[in-house]
């Protein structure tokens, strides 16, 4: 574009500057070529994105039946939510299950991690090597294949866990973990350890192998303890993996859908007393069984709203421990 | 060239592998002729009968017929999915018991399946089917889907260890009978503190056992006119007697699998004799066949025990049906296919023999197949037995929430389950009311929204 400009004449050009501004042609020509190359994701992402987004805003004020057939309630569909029962169950089996995943799953995978990171010799770095491969290798099968094994693993009388537990110490043999309303939401937990732990666990090690060693080295000079050391050295060191770590894993916690569907099958996902259902096996069960698409779409608004209060919660309780 | 490629040697294989099988599938893919009719089955022993009969319709007819076989829950969403965005459907689908309600509980004009209710009067099948088949599937009085079966439903019993212990059968009318004798076999065996013997499988969350006891009482989940029906007496009183076999000191009832009606634990615990007796429909003693082969010969089957003396002896479980699309291009060849798979009796000869299951063609029953002594059943008719019963077999009625109703019901149980353990029979039928009403209420909020649904669509629409 450049080269046109130079093929004017002074004379031709002169008037025409005086008119315009110089640059404008050059604006012109410079912009358009980052549109052509944007225009993929914006089209992408308008139908993939911002229409069902836009979509599902304007969904949560239906009763649907399927994409054909809708009539406006207004906010029926959240007053309708907010006095159903399994509603209810589903909004706090999610946040007992995320406050588990919160509290015990990570600080095991924060556990695991500093033990994997704390051999030197040459056998320690090759069982690290192995060790981290088992405990990571649960995600490489996936929920669906955990949930199904887990479920026979803990049938009454035959399943390997009952049986184990009955060998060990003389308890368990007929324990019916999955038909139990108080035991589907510890058998979750238990089932969810296994399968993430080891992930998030990847996480921290890695943050942990980048820790200042000689910091670690010289608070233990000046007379810290261990605890001190981790608590006042390594924590702080890893605090953005940990703050990753926690959003991502409340944001998981939130979304749990698959494990239950494959562990509590028997029962549609729900566990009896609806003691396993979750925000979305609550939606898929709304709006995909009972094709009410709008009641799906002020389920999914809840879900992200739940996400958005509680990731903010803990980016304030992040920003007010690191300021102390 | 692997050098020239300007994207690297890795993008290079992936590209040449994607040629390469594109290639070969483009190559190896045979489409043949194209079928006239589709049929869509969920059922491994529906698809394995259909497809040894197929070949002679075609030859019939001259068209070739596309049988798919595809999962049951995949099936239902995705042939709704379909049917309200306009798409291909296949011409004939089989659905399955409680799903009629989920197709049909919009406003009119969204039911994708064709009204048989004058194709079913003029071929007289009202008559030539057991009537109370029709129930399922009838939706605001118009017939959408051909009942495959009966299913009716017995007691199998481990003959072997039954004989052993020296119990007469006969003598068990009712289920009164069969709690008596069944306290008396069920006995911790080797003195672990354990019992390693009930006399009965049934689920302790309720699920298929319930619904099939309170079938056979007359009570299912909802009545002909949409309504819950289970919280009544007669429901209050099957869901007491059902805790106290099933969670009591004194229960006779073992839950071998969590629930589930089948797989390796429930085949497990049938062959070490953990339970004597198993509710069987029809469908069920095939799959015992297919899953326990090692039981052949040492199992047999008896007529339910009654609820009172001279009461019914048998009850339902599971059902399927067959819809014809109402978008079918060639409707009049899927009704043909429908009649011979369903109602021609020489098909269901052959169809009995590879399922066990039941038609609902009462003319089909004399048909020699159904004569034919079983030898895994201890050499009994199992054709002519079930059939014998077939007649008694109680309606069941759709609902758009019919799903939500098991689910609803089954957590009914469970809270009166977590009371009795915890306060004993004291209060125990107030609580069982108590829940089964909440149960009953929570379905028809439900119900309501899907008529503010129906009323609110065809309200919009404008007059024809």
């Amino acid at each position: 574009m450049q080269g046109v400009v130079e093929l004017e004449s002074p004379a031709e050009a002169a008037p025409e500057k005086l008119r315009r501004p110089a640059a404008r042609p050059r604006r012109f020509h410079k912009g358009k070529a980052p549109y052509v190359f944007l225009l993929p994701y914006v089209l992408l992402t308008s139908v993939f994105f911002v229409y069902p987004f836009l979509r599902a805003v304007a969904l949560a004020f239906y009763q649907t039946n399927g994409p054909r057939s809708q009539v406006f309630v207004g906010f029926e569909n959240f007053v309708f939510l907010f006095h159903d029962s399994r509603f209810h169950s589903a909004l706090g089996n999610t946040v007992t299950y995320t406050l588990c995943s919160i509290f015990l799953q990570l600080p095991l995978a924060l556990g695991l991690a500093m033990l994997l990171n704390s051999g030197t010799s040459k056998l320690e770095l090759r069982l690290k090597g192995f060790f981290r491969l088992i405990l990571f290798s649960p995600n490489l099968v996936g929920p669906i294949f955990v949930g199904v094994m887990f479920s026979v693993l803990l049938t009454p009388r035959y399943g390997l866990l009952n049986r184990t537990l009955q060998a060990l110490v003389g308890w368990g043999l007929e324990q019916s973990w999955v038909d139990d309303p108080k035991l589907v939401m510890p058998a979750l937990v238990l089932v969810s350890l296994w399968l993430y732990v080891g992930f998030n666990m990847v996480y921290f090690l890695a943050a942990l192998q980048s820790v200042d060693k000689e910091l670690e080295q010289a608070a233990r000079i000046d007379g810290a303890n261990a605890w001190q050391v981790f608590w006042n050295v390594t924590l702080p060191s890893i605090r953005h993996v940990v703050i990753f770590v926690v959003i991502l894993s409340t944001v998981g916690s939130f979304n749990l859908f698959e494990l239950p569907l494959a562990l509590l099958s028997s029962s549609n996902g729900f566990g009896p007393d609806d003691s396993g259902v979750t925000l979305i096996t609550y939606l898929n069960e709304v709006a995909y069984r009972s094709g009410d698409l709008g009641l799906g779409s002020a389920v999914g608004w809840v879900v992200a709203i739940s996400i958005m209060v509680f990731s903010f919660v803990q980016f304030r309780v992040a920003r007010v421990a690191e300021n102390e | 060239m692997l050098d020239r490629f300007p994207y690297g040697k890795a993008p290079f294989v992936l590209l040449l592998i994607a040629i390469l099988s594109s290639l070969t599938f483009a190559l190896t893919h045979r489409s043949g002729r194209p079928a006239e009719l589709v049929l869509a089955v969920f059922s491994a022993q529906h698809y394995g009968a259909y497809a040894a009969v197929l070949p002679k319709f075609e030859q019939q007819h001259h068209v070739k017929v596309n049988l798919q076989r595809i999962d049951n829950q995949s099936l239902e969403a995705r042939l709704q999915s379909a049917i309200v965005a306009n798409t291909d459907v296949p011409d004939l689908t089989e659905i399955s018991e409680g799903t009629l309600g989920f197709f049909t509980r919009g406003p009119e004009r969204d039911i994708g399946f064709a009204d048989l209710s004058e194709r079913v009067r003029s071929e007289g099948l009202d008559h030539r089917v057991v009537e109370s088949r029709f129930a399922p599937w009838t939706s605001r009085g118009k017939v959408y889907a051909l009942p495959h079966d009966v299913h009716p439903v017995m007691l199998a019993y481990r003959r072997d260890l039954v004989e052993q212990l020296g119990i007469d059968v006969g003598k068990l009318e009712t289920w009164d009978d069969f709690v008596a004798m069944g306290q008396q076999i069920t006995r911790d065996l080797d003195g672990d503190g354990a019992i390693d013997r009930f006399a009965l499988e049934l689920p302790r969350n309720g699920q298929w056992g319930l619904q099939t006891l309170l079938r056979q009482r007359g009570v299912d989940l909802f009545d002909a006119q949409g309504e819950a029906a289970f919280n009544c007496p007669i429901g209050v009183d099957t869901v007491v007697w059902y805790l106290k076999q099933t969670r009591s000191p004194q229960r006779i009832a073992y839950d071998p699998a969590n629930g589930q009606s089948n797989g390796q634990a429930f085949v497990q615990a049938l062959r070490d004799g953990m339970f004597l007796f198993l509710l069987a429909p029809d469908w069920r003693t095939y799959q015992l066949q297919a899953d326990a082969p090692m039981m052949s010969g040492k199992m047999a089957i008896m007529p339910l025990p009654a609820w009172e003396r001279g009461g019914r002896r048998t009850s339902t479980w599971g059902m399927t049906g067959l819809t014809l699309s109402k978008t079918s291009k060639n409707p009049e060849l899927a009704w043909e296919l429908a009649k011979f798979l369903y109602y021609t009796p020489a098909a269901l000869g052959q169809r009995f023999l590879s399922s066990n299951i039941i038609p609902p063609l009462k003319e089909a029953w004399a048909l020699p197949e159904f004569q034919t002594p079983n030898a895994f059943w201890s050499g009994q008719k199992l054709g002519a037995e079930y059939a014998r019963l077939a007649p008694d077999v109680p309606p069941i009625f759709a609902s758009p929430v019919y799903k939500s109703g098991m689910s609803k019901l089954d957590q009914a149980v469970v809270r009166s389950a977590l009371y009795y353990q915890e306060h004993g029979e004291l209060g125990l039928r107030e609580k069982v009311a108590e829940e089964l009403q909440r149960a009953a209420d929570y379905l028809k909020v439900w119900s309501d929204r899907y008529a503010v649904l129906q009323d609110g669509v065809a309200s919009n629409e404008p007059e024809p």
